[in-house]
């Protein structure tokens, strides 16, 4: 059983000669198809612990297809927000295989996985983890700033998401000036802005009163409706699940139940 | 954010005044170390300055110009020019035209002894010319008893420990018995002009200074038989370069005899050494100041980034590489030390300006205090220089961002998953 370690690059590293096997094992028969955002394969996350080690995720083979707008719900220490971190190249998989669109991501190093992050992976936390010495606009426009993308352009895009989720004239507003709504949906907006494969959102509503949580559920529905990007949520709140058009149940690092509709 | 390529600079500088009180106390605590710096070496310079000026404007000058065999044996054969000789008041004109020259004066050096009734004393004769050698040295101005002697007259000039071993004081007579450049011994009655005191022990004690010509005649030598041209010069630390252009200079007025200009850190070198031996103490002093400061200014950086752990996981998390994380953390580090650059040399100015010019005199806590065969004033006088002020801000700038590199690795290793789970 192999067991996670931090490497040079500052993550949690798998056995790759491990990964490199399944590889083998399986004869690369391991393709990904153009409508599939990410998909993985018999992935595993084992913390070395003691007395004993811990299993977070247990062999989980999932694909999300692009446009999915779906909840992974489960009880607390049911491997949601590991199987996240995974999802989103911010942890590599003790074992398994996982990837983004058609590029396996398991056996990236940490400087690839920052820009997979960057380029291909939104994220909204529970805690909204604005940048606090940034403005509203400054922090929506991030990680087009950090793609090299052209001031005038990011403006202009932040700008056209801003008014279209509600957010016109708040643009030179520090996080402290914004209320727990607006912060989350700045960060929606810096999440979505970057038109990623994939948004992964951690208990987005958790921190949010049901107005401001319905408010921001409507956001994010209608970029999916209108831009067709997708969601997963982590969520333990019921709107979030009503909402989802799938619905992905974790217990004890597995997936016991995927539904849609 | 509107010009991308200060996009990491300009978010250090927002970070730095997220805690506004912590930098400005950090900052003070590296402008404080500037300015113990840069006093410090205000200090050593202004008390190097001084012990040179007293070793070498008592007796020696800054600068000394002999035939090339006449050091360090200093045999009274060795004259300038040889048994020939030299035009004097020429070497004496080329010397004092020489760009960073002050003075010059001529001198014959001879030993001997000098006796009273039945006392006897071995004694180093220096022969002067009175008028050119009040600009060069000090001894001559500041008799304790009498004066100095005058030219052309038999008179000598001695040191307090030999007029008290001979139990003289102006006005009487010594005889001085010398060897003499014709193989003969020259001997002859001097009359004590006056007795100087220079709290130096071996000067007193056995020097004393006659007019160039008396102790020519003492010694049978010619009047253009010299052994060395003394010289003051404007810039005591520069003796080097100085020395360097003189012996060029004379080498192309074509002299026909060989000259050696000679800097003070050569006949003096005892004081050059306890001139290089306190600059490396004060050196490791200064070192230590800035060292000390390193581990304060990292301490608290640090800390800083222990406080946004989270927002660095997040901006890693965004995709921002390792490297532009360190960056601005390290951009934090020396955009502070630019600041307490700024406040250090801010406060250093009047403190260096007040040291120079109106420096506190210790002399009713302290004596005056002999060291390296020069004296020293109990004043802390400040000497204004450009290399101490700069080596200070080099080393500010240097610590400043050597205590942000631990913050910036540690800002790197920050795990975003673990960040973010508050783990």
């Amino acid at each position: 059983m192999t067991t996670d370690t931090p490497d040079e690059d500052g993550f949690t590293g798998q056995d790759m000669s491990h990964a490199v096997g399944a590889d083998a094992a399986t004869g690369g028969s391991a393709t990904a198809t153009a409508d599939i955002a990410v998909r993985t394969e018999d992935v595993w996350k084992i913390y070395a612990q003691e007395p004993e080690d811990v299993e977070a995720v247990r062999g989980v083979s999932l694909e999300i297809r692009e446009g999915d707008f779906m909840t992974m719900a489960g009880p607390s220490g049911s491997g949601k927000t590991t199987l996240l971190n995974l999802l989103g190249g911010l942890t590599r998989p003790t074992r398994g295989r996982i990837w983004v669109r058609d590029k396996e991501i398991t056996n990236f190093s940490g400087k690839e996985l920052a820009r997979m992050r960057l380029e291909s992976i939104g994220f909204v936390f529970q805690a909204f983890n604005l940048l606090p010495v940034l403005s509203a606009l400054e922090n929506a426009e991030f990680s087009l700033l950090l793609r090299g993308v052209p001031a005038e352009e990011r403006h202009r895009r932040v700008q056209e998401l801003f008014a279209e989720i509600g957010l016109d004239g708040l643009e030179s507003r520090k996080p402290a000036r914004l209320s727990g709504g607006q912060q989350q949906r700045v960060a929606v907006a810096r999440a979505v802005v970057g038109e990623p494969t994939l948004v992964l959102a951690d208990e987005p509503t958790a921190n949010l009163d049901s107005h401001s949580s319905d408010d921001l559920l409507d956001v994010m529905e209608r970029l999916n409706r209108e831009h067709g990007t997708t969601f997963l949520f982590s969520t333990h709140d019921p709107r979030v699940v009503e909402r989802a058009r799938r619905r992905v149940s974790l217990v004890d690092g597995q997936i016991v139940s995927d539904e849609r509709g | 954010m509107t010009d991308d390529r200060w996009i990491w600079l300009r978010l250090a500088w927002r970070n730095l005044w997220r805690n506004r009180k912590r930098t400005l106390i950090t900052a003070s605590a590296l402008s404080v170390g500037y300015l113990a710096s840069v006093t410090m070496i205000g200090l050593w310079e202004g008390m190097l300055a001084e012990m040179i000026e007293s070793g070498t404007n008592l007796v020696t000058g800054q600068l000394q110009i002999h035939s090339p065999d006449y050091y360090p044996e200093r045999s009274m054969y060795a004259t300038l020019g040889g048994r020939d000789g030299i035009d004097v008041d020429e070497l004496v004109r080329l010397t004092q035209e020489t760009p960073g020259v002050v003075a010059a004066s001529p001198r014959v050096y001879g030993g001997g002894l000098v006796s009273s009734g039945s006392e006897t004393v071995a004694g180093m004769l220096v022969g002067v010319d009175p008028e050119r050698e009040a600009d060069v040295t000090q001894l001559l101005s500041f008799p304790a008893e009498g004066r100095a002697p005058r030219a052309g007259e038999r008179e000598i000039f001695i040191g307090q420990g030999m007029a008290e071993l001979l139990e003289v004081g102006p006005g009487d007579e010594v005889v001085l018995v010398a060897p003499a450049a014709d193989g003969s011994l020259g001997n002859d009655l001097y009359e004590v002009s006056g007795v100087f005191s220079t709290g130096l022990v071996a000067l007193d004690g056995s020097f004393g200074i006659l007019p160039i010509g008396s102790l020519q005649e003492l010694m049978y030598m010619p009047e253009n038989r010299i052994h060395e041209i003394a010289a003051s010069i404007e810039d005591p630390f520069a003796v080097a370069a100085l020395g360097d252009s003189l012996g060029a200079t004379l080498d192309a007025q074509g002299l026909d005899y060989p000259v050696l200009p000679r800097p003070w850190t050569v006949f003096r070198a005892e004081l050059a050494a306890y001139a290089d031996l306190a600059g490396a103490v004060n050196g490791l002093v200064v070192g230590i100041i800035f060292i000390m400061a390193v581990f304060g200014v990292a301490n608290t950086m640090l800390l800083g980034t222990f406080e946004r752990r989270r927002e660095f996981a997040v901006v890693r998390a965004l995709g921002t590489p390792p490297a532009k994380v360190a960056v601005t953390v390290v951009y934090e580090g020396l955009i502070m030390g630019v600041l307490a650059l700024a406040a250090g040399v801010a406060l250093s100015v009047p403190v260096l300006f007040w040291l120079h010019n109106y420096p506190p005199d210790l002399s009713n806590l302290f004596g005056e205090i002999s060291a390296a065969g020069g004296v020293i004033r109990p004043v802390l006088r400040a000497e204004y220089s450009v290399g101490g002020p700069l080596a200070s801000g080099i080393g500010l700038l240097v610590t400043s961002i050597l205590s942000a590199l631990y913050p910036a690795y540690k800002a790197v290793k920050i795990l975003p998953a673990d960040a973010l789970a508050n783990l």
